[in-house]
């Protein structure tokens, strides 16, 4: 039984380690916090299926870059097949909060002069009490990166879902306009089995992909 | 198939974890492994449950309880693992298996309880699997597993993959098989562990490699990137109006991997690995595809070959990106001083040996595919007939050896070069193709050998060149270059020669005496005094170009020349330019002036534009890694905006963007020209941070017009303060509690970039916006302030509305008139001068309203003296004539000379003498200024002007002023510093239009005068200004 989706994204997950990259990977991919074991489980790489209008579904390949940063051809062929991310912090740790800075230098090293459509993620919101970072302040930098701003948290799955989901429909919606289109060669947008026609009219122009500045 | 996939830890069945994580619990789980050894439809979902479950104990176990390890070994439990996949159970158990593994492997964080699990070759039977690879999943699952394997490879680890007695390396072996993968993730899988690998230091391993699969490898790799190359080639070749920029992109983007891929192996450092990867990279791909096609560009003949445009853009490319100096130097040094022969005087040397005329220096297709080479290998290792291994290729064992070798090769050679020579065809017969290998790798190794001899000979002819001159060499490839630098029809090529020459002169790892070869100083170069002339010419070239009104050259390309020429003629101590090159750049950037001087209008937008593309150049200068990772500048240059191709890499389209390209084309070849003049910018930007006020300053505003308001912001907040409007900026304060009469600055913004509306049913209140300039030109402008501001009546209201506009006018004026000043163009003065002075000075003389402490801080660079320049200035209440006076006097480098107080004080008279004038006396002097004796005249004709009149009479006066500035043109006066717009002070004498009381007044004709003085004028002119806006409040008010 293969699962018929629209389209295959591949995203990424990025930001400082100890954030809980994996924790919120796992929580969306299975729907579990992962305690078991801590450091945090590791995982390479998750997908599952989104649905993101009734009879929509998309496919999210999400990738951990965990372990492989060492070698910059490595990172680089990340960052560039990928066509969304989400760039997480931890609330409750300022230094991950300024380095988010750093994370997109890094990205726009590597994809120029593509750009990954990022949204801005607070994790661990669980902890409010240990908070380190403003909502507010953490909007402001994401209005000026023209991203989103969530707030997450693995272990109590507040808005974990809708962090994918969002960041999957804000993609689907530039697939949709022509803005993002499907290419050969890259791999951050893959056509899929389309169930029957209906969808033919969404077919994406081929046109100046992922451009977007 | 993912759905069913969740829940593997934690079991999530309700039952407590501590019962799952538990040895017990893994006892329970060898007993339904035994009871079900067959997989069935019925037990493949407990099978997958059982397994899962044991990895999650394994995981847990790892940090808790070692003896669960114990367990699982002497059940022999991976056995079961083993069993259930070779009964070939279907996708879902293989998936779920390879997912399980790959965790469990991740998950391990002890060494000892990895090398339980390693310990006895399960691993490597799982490894060897013939799985379907056909199928997605399993393909993805597989690489991710055996990924996670690398990642855990060490000096200890890598005996459980690596076995030397059988010549083993599964883990990888079976990996570099899937190297050309069309799912570029498993390719990247495939290059981390093949890193992870090299990257270990083992050195029986690392000879295992490099004798068994290094070449076998290497050269399917080299030929996978130059078929990238070829098909990249085709899409620019191939391509039409920019539609295949897409796909082009992408290539661009894989050779780029690549590269990025190739540079990782060579910084490893394993220095046997990186021989056979930089021959095989030059000799089969850089040298014989990549500089070939530099010269041979005639279509047909036997070789492959690409396109110039590509070949220069994929050359830059490998010198921006590896720096692996015998690469690099062997590369550049075929470049800038080789000839055709390095394709074929490896045959002749070798000719003796070798009468088969076969091109060494080729790119072509191995013989056989990487995995059939990889099983001879393998065969071969095992047979122990074998006396020496068969990828024998550099330096393994010693010299003596390598001659005996030698003589065997001679033997091979014949029969070896045969089999190359018909080109690609499989033999059955191993022997022959270990010939072939082992031939070419022979004969490589002699070639690098000569490329390192022909460095010395050349390097002594260099010297002997003494440097300076040109050789007559032949050097085809430099000269094409040269050649490929000539824009006279565009600059599509050129481009790319900078980026080259660029990339080359700044890579670490080259040679600087290769680049001495060419005269091209690395970045941080010794002293010298000479230079390349040839080359400085045709930058110099460039720039000339860019300057013409219909010059095809892209604002990449201009700055990237500035760039090389000032690496070129800067030496240690300064700039060793030629007279006459520095004469040939003047020349440019006059006509950049000139250029310029078509665009300059009255209107607001050229100064927004003016500021903008200062800030993005400022901002965002150019990156040559960035420029060479797009793949649009590989089409020819295109002038629509509709290809999405950045601003600074097309030509511009449409009116702004010409002005745009205008201005830009100004700015660079002005700063080029100071930076080698050694003068510093003292212009530009208009605005300079360090001249504005700022939050926090605290002010002194004694005698100030402060009008107090309530500022209400956006997000509903409200506080009282007091509004100050300074030249350029407006300022919210509220009173210093220290001293009284001083405040702090709690809020500046520029009133150029404000918008005043009033509000509908309020006459007191104002809504206020003031945007923070865009940072990019694409971005949009950012509110920095967005506040509705109440006045206690009305009539205040009205006076900060009207302070506020007639500010923002005024600012915006002043700059303009910078600029002008800075295009060598006749000042406009003014028009509220000469609008509202309707009055004798005397009477308006009475009222300054607005305290201007930016101007005269900006002459001075004493910290010391601009605070007393900007406190008596500050202090001065409403006695504008006095405040000249007093304000410049005590300035000491405002007033070098003792006339200079009566001469600031005659600037304000004579500014408004001649602003009274009718604007019919204006257009008089405007006619003398043809006279080419008195071209200054056209200015004080300008400085007449009224509103009414300043489009017609600009555009007559505009030949006169191309005339005085041919005529003037060495004195280039847009390069003075710290000249500020002026209003000419020469002129006066010469203009009988003039009082006669200005003439008493001024100094003499001194062009350092004019010089020192211009900024007292500039004060001067400001008091002039507030003396007349004094006067329309005043109007307003008695209404």
């Amino acid at each position: 039984m293969e699962a018929i989706w629209l389209y295959q994204f591949r995203l990424i997950v990025i930001g400082d380690s100890t954030v809980g990259k994996s924790c919120l990977i796992r929580r969306f991919t299975e729907g579990r916090f992962a305690q078991i074991s801590d450091p945090t489980v590791g995982v390479d790489f998750f997908s599952r299926l989104v649905e993101i209008e009734p009879g929509k579904r998309i496919k999210l390949q999400i990738w951990d870059t965990a372990g492989q940063e060492r070698f910059r051809s490595i990172t680089r062929a990340y960052y560039r097949n990928s066509v969304g991310g989400l760039l997480l912090f931890d609330i409750t740790n300022r230094r991950s909060f300024q380095n988010v800075h750093e994370w997109l230098e890094e990205t726009k090293v590597h994809v120029q002069p593509y750009q990954i459509v990022f949204v801005l993620v607070g994790h661990k919101c669980d902890l409010d009490t240990q908070r380190q970072v403003t909502r507010h302040e953490a909007e402001k930098l994401a209005a000026a990166y023209g991203m989103k701003y969530i707030e997450t948290s693995a272990r109590d799955a507040i808005n974990v879902e809708k962090a994918f989901t969002d960041l999957t429909r804000d993609i689907y919606e530039l697939v949709k306009r022509g803005e993002i289109s499907i290419q050969e060669g890259w791999e951050g947008v893959k056509s899929g089995f389309v169930p029957n026609v209906v969808h033919s009219s969404e077919e994406v122009v081929k046109s100046d992909r992922r451009c977007l500045c | 198939m993912f759905g069913r996939s969740r829940s593997w830890v934690g079991g999530g069945h309700g039952k407590a974890a501590r019962s799952i994580h538990s040895l017990d619990h893994l006892k329970y789980m060898y007993h339904v492994l035994t009871k079900n050894t067959t997989v069935t439809d019925h037990n493949r979902n407990l099978l997958v449950e059982t397994i899962r479950s044991i990895t999650e104990i394994l995981i847990w176990g790892d940090q808790n309880d070692s003896s669960v390890f114990d367990f699982f070994l002497e059940k022999n439990m991976f056995v079961f693992f083993l069993n259930i996949l070779r009964q070939k159970s279907g996708r879902y158990v293989c998936v779920q298996l390879l997912q399980t593994l790959n965790i469990l492997f991740e998950n391990i964080s002890h060494e000892t309880s990895l090398y339980y699990l390693l310990s006895n070759n399960y691993v490597n039977s799982i490894i060897v699997h013939k799985f379907d690879f056909s199928d997605e999943e399993i393909m993805a699952y597989y690489i991710s597993f055996l990924k996670t394997l690398s990642l855990k490879l060490n000096n200890h680890t890598v005996h459980f993959f690596y076995n030397e007695h059988t010549n083993d390396f599964a883990l990888y072996t079976e990996a570099i098989k899937f190297f050309n993968h069309p799912e570029s993730m498993v390719r990247i899988a495939v290059r981390t562990i093949t890193l992870n690998v090299y990257k270990v230091d083992n050195q029986p391993m690392l000879h295992y490699i490099r004798d068994k699969t290094a070449v076998p490898y290497f050269s399917n790799l080299v030929w996978f990137i130059g078929s990238h190359v070829i098909e990249l080639d085709n899409c620019v070749q191939t391509d039409e109006e920019h539609r295949n920029r897409g796909k082009l992109s992408d290539l661009v983007a894989e050779h780029l991997d690549h590269l990025h891929y190739l540079n990782d192996i060579l910084i490893i450092n394993c220095e046997f690995l990186n021989d056979v990867l930089t021959d095989h990279l030059l000799n089969r791909l850089f040298l014989p595809l990549y500089v070939y096609s530099l010269v041979n560009q005639d279509k047909g003949g036997e070789r492959p070959k690409i396109s110039l445009q590509v070949s220069l853009y994929l050359l830059s490319q490998v010198f921006l990106i590896i720096h692996y100096a015998p690469l690099v130097n062997s590369l550049a040094e075929v470049i800038l001083n080789g000839d055709l022969s390095v394709f074929s005087s490896k045959v002749e040397q070798d000719i003796q040996k070798n009468s088969a005329k076969s091109s060494i220096r080729c790119f072509i297709k191995p013989t056989e595919t990487l995995e059939r080479s990889l099983e001879i290998n393998k065969q071969k290792g095992r047979k122990k007939v074998q006396k020496r291994p068969n990828y024998k290729n550099v330096g393994e064992e010693d010299e003596e050896e390598r001659g005996s070798e030698d003589n065997q090769d001679d033997l091979d050679k014949t029969k070896g070069t045969e089999a190359s020579s018909k080109g690609i065809r499989t033999s059955s017969e191993n022997e022959e193709i270990e010939m072939v290998i082992m031939e070419r790798c022979k004969l490589s190794e002699l070639s690098i050998s000569t490329v390192t001899e022909q460095n010395t000979t050349d390097e002594e002819k260099s010297a002997a060149a003494s440097g300076s001159e040109i050789t007559n060499w032949n050097r085809p490839f430099l000269d094409m270059v040269y050649n490929a630098l000539d824009c006279a029809e565009d600059d599509y090529y050129a481009l790319f020669v900078l980026c080259l020459l660029y990339a080359m002169s700044h890579n670490k790892g080259i040679d600087p005496v290769k680049l001495e070869r060419i005269q091209l100083p690395a970045q941080h170069a010794e002293e010298r005094n000479s230079y390349n002339h040839v080359l400085a010419e045709g930058l110099i070239r460039i720039m000339n170009y860019a300057a013409q009104p219909d010059g095809k050259i892209r604002l990449a390309t201009l700055e990237l020349g500035c760039l090389l020429l000032k690496q070129l003629v800067f030496s240690k101590n300064g700039s060793i330019i030629k007279d006459v090159h520095l004469a040939c750049l003047e020349g440019a950037r006059e006509e950049s002036v000139h250029l310029l001087r078509r665009f300059y209008k009255g209107e607001e937008i050229f100064l927004d534009m003016f500021e903008d593309e200062y800030r993005s150049m400022t901002i965002k200068p150019m990156n040559v890694e960035y420029l060479m990772m797009d793949a649009s500048i590989l089409l020819p240059p295109t002038g629509t905006p509709l290809t999405g191709i950045d601003f600074v890499k097309r030509l511009p389209c449409g009116d702004v963007e010409r002005t745009r390209r205008a201005i830009r084309v100004f700015f660079m070849l002005r700063s080029l020209s100071l930076h080698l003049r050694d003068e510093p910018e003292t212009q530009l930007p208009l605005t300079r941070e360090e001249d504005l006020i700022k939050t926090d300053d605290v002010l002194d505003l004694n005698n100030s017009d402060l009008i107090a308001c309530t500022v209400i912001t956006k997000d509903g907040g409200q506080v009282q303060r007091f509004l100050a409007v300074d030249i350029y900026q407006m300022s919210l304060v509220e009173p210093d509690v220290a001293r009284l009469g001083w405040g702090v600055v709690k809020f500046a913004g520029l009133l150029q970039d404000m918008q005043v509306t009033g509000v509908e049913d309020d006459s007191r209140a104002l809504n206020i916006i003031i945007h923070k300039p865009a940072s990019s030109p694409h971005s949009k402008p950012f509110p920095i302030l967005q506040a509705t501001f109440i006045f206690s009546d009305h009539i205040r209201c009205i006076i900060a509305k009207q302070r506020l506009a007639k500010g923002r006018i005024q600012a915006r004026r002043m700059k303009m008139q910078r600029i002008a000043a800075l295009l060598d163009l006749p000042v406009q003065p003014s028009t509220e001068i000469v609008m509202g002075f309707g009055h004798s000075s005397a009477a308006t003389a009475q009222h300054l309203p607005f305290r201007f402490y930016d101007q005269s801080r900006r002459g001075t660079s004493d910290p010391t003296v601009q605070r007393s320049v900007f406190a008596s200035v500050d202090k001065v209440p409403g006695f504008a004539v006095a405040q000249c006076i007093n304000q410049h006097n005590p300035s000491p480098l405002s007033s070098p000379s003792p006339s200079s107080g009566s001469g600031s004080t005659g600037r304000c008279d004579s500014v408004t003498a001649s602003s009274t004038s009718t604007p019919s006396a204006a257009q008089s002097p405007s006619d003398d200024a043809s006279a080419p004796e008195q071209p200054q005249m056209t200015i004080s004709g300008q400085t007449m002007l009224t509103d009414e009149t300043l489009s017609a009479v600009s555009k007559s006066s505009k030949n006169a002023v191309k005339n005085s500035d041919i005529e003037t043109a060495n004195l280039s006066p847009s390069l003075i510093p710290a000249q500020q717009p002026t209003i000419s002070l020469i002129t006066d004498d010469n203009t009988d239009a003039l009082s006669v009381e200005s003439l008493t007044l001024v100094p003499p004709v001194d062009p350092h005068s004019i010089r020192t003085f211009s900024c007292i004028l500039q004060s001067s002119l400001q008091s002039e200004v507030e003396v007349c806006k004094v006067k329309e409040v005043e109007e307003e008010c008695s209404d």
